[in-house]
């Protein structure tokens, strides 16, 4: 299954990329392609495209902030989840799909 | 209820994800001129740094850490009012925050409502952009939505409000202040663990920030014990972690030995972050011997007297510290803490716990 997600924490410079990689690890592990954009400290880095927002079957929005540009995902189903959540326990939110 | 005040969390973090790289810079910088103001001997009659007869640069750096500090509360309302609302709420936030920002003289003292007045106005200034979005506007008119009539009839009630309440939100700060300055050493020590718990509880995340704001907010009304005990708290969980790596090698993994010296660096920045790699695999373990040890780091800092001028923490603000001797023990002992508490909870519960481990638990 596609899947994209957006990772954002408050600092931004640790909880949003150790996020990103525990979704991207868990996504692999159960035969899922995943994208993760990242809204840190340093802004948006890997950036979702509209493609590839709209060929996703699904977003996971792991913030715990209001991210930059999120008329993006108006239109796709969203599972919202705070950044902890997607840090120590990925497996239960890809359960969520 | 509980998904508003969530929400509302929310919104707060937000401002404060925007404003943490603005504070470091205008503390630091500051910071940083009066250090060489002390070291130069440039004291003015009441003991403070006496920046004005500094070399120009040195005056022009305090200029510019204090207008970086100045932005502050407008750029935090701004940003909390722009998470709720989007770009309309900008305006309405940055007004409202740069009144909460001005200098109010209260019984021959200034104070400012600051941060805690530009949290309750960037909220407000949010909700009054949502109210004036939801009215229903005749086709014609809409486009003067955006760019006059919300950006008016927002920061207009705003601004009013804000001037309103700068006076008693200012008091309320220099209270709060002066109470903390007479603290009986009893109520200095609940105050100083409270905080060092708060700190390393959840390593960089919103409770970790609401006990460094209050430091923050404190320094501003001159009171930089807080932030003193704090910035010793901040540093001891990612380098107890990594120190107890290097003490006890046969208890770590060797990735877990590599995230230590990792931790170890990033503790001598003051980026309490460090320590998440260690808490995300072993929680139960690792945060209540953090918290432990930034207890001890915090609770020898308020009690030595130690004060920080800047808003961060760590050996690396060394320089803007008062009482470094005191601040340079309390970090080692709360390290040692740290990594003593860590190390013998891994003796006792020998269950072989590894990053990889924990994160398919």
């Amino acid at each position: 299954m596609k899947i994209v997600a957006v990772t954002a924490c408050p600092t931004g410079i640790a909880h949003t990329y150790m996020a990103a990689e525990q979704l991207e690890k868990t996504a692999r592990k159960l035969g899922h392609s995943i994208k993760v954009e990242t809204q840190g400290a340093m802004g948006i880095e890997n950036k979702l495209t509209e493609s590839e927002i709209n060929g996703a079957a699904v977003a996971i929005m792991a913030v715990d902030i209001a991210i930059e540009e999120p008329e993006r995902f108006d239109h796709i189903r969203k599972i919202k989840v705070p950044v902890q959540a997607a840090m120590k326990n990925p497996e239960a939110i890809f359960a969520q799909i | 209820m509980k998904e508003l005040l969530q929400k509302h969390k929310q919104y707060l973090l937000t401002g404060v994800s925007y404003v943490i790289p603005l504070i470091a810079c205008g503390g630091i910088l500051i910071a940083l001129a009066v250090t060489y103001a002390f070291q130069t001997h440039h004291v003015n009659a009441l003991g403070g740094p006496d920046i004005d007869h500094c070399p120009i640069l040195i005056q022009n750096i305090s200029k510019i850490g204090a207008t970086a500090f100045g932005l502050f509360p407008a750029v935090l309302a701004g940003f909390i009012a722009y998470g709720m609302a989007g770009k309309p709420g900008l305006v309405p936030g940055f007004v409202g925050g740069f009144i909460a920002g001005m200098p109010q003289t209260v019984d021959g003292k200034t104070a400012s409502a600051g941060f805690l007045g530009a949290l309750i106005i960037g909220l407000i200034a949010g909700h009054v952009v949502n109210l004036l979005k939801k009215l229903p506007v005749p086709k014609l008119l809409r486009p003067v939505m955006p760019i006059i009539v919300i950006p008016i009839c927002s920061a207009l009630p705003v601004g009013l409000l804000m001037l309103a309440l700068n006076v008693p939100i200012a008091i309320i700060m220099l209270k709060m202040g002066h109470m903390l300055l007479n603290l009986q050493s009893g109520s200095q020590i609940v105050l100083a663990m409270v905080l060092g718990a708060m700190i390393a509880f959840d390593m960089g995340g919103p409770i970790n920030k609401a006990a460094f704001f209050f430091g923050v907010a404190m320094i501003q009304q001159s009171n930089f014990a807080i932030m003193g005990a704090c910035a010793a708290a901040i540093c001891t969980p990612p380098l107890g972690l990594g120190l107890a790596t290097l003490l006890n090698r046969k208890r770590w993994t060797e990735e877990q030995r590599e995230s230590g010296l990792a931790a170890l660096g990033m503790g001598l920045i003051g980026i309490t972050e460090g320590a998440i790699p260690f808490a995300a695999g072993d929680p139960f373990r690792v945060i209540p011997c953090i918290m432990f040890g930034s207890m001890v780091a915090s609770t020898i800092a308020m009690l030595g007297g130690v004060g920080d001028h800047a808003p961060h923490g760590g050996p690396i603000v060394l320089p803007v510290v008062d009482g470094r001797i005191m601040y340079v023990i309390a970090i080692i002992a709360g390290a040692l803490t740290t990594a003593a508490a860590i190390n013998t909870v891994k003796r006792f519960t020998e269950k072989t716990s590894s990053l990889e481990g924990a994160k398919s638990s």
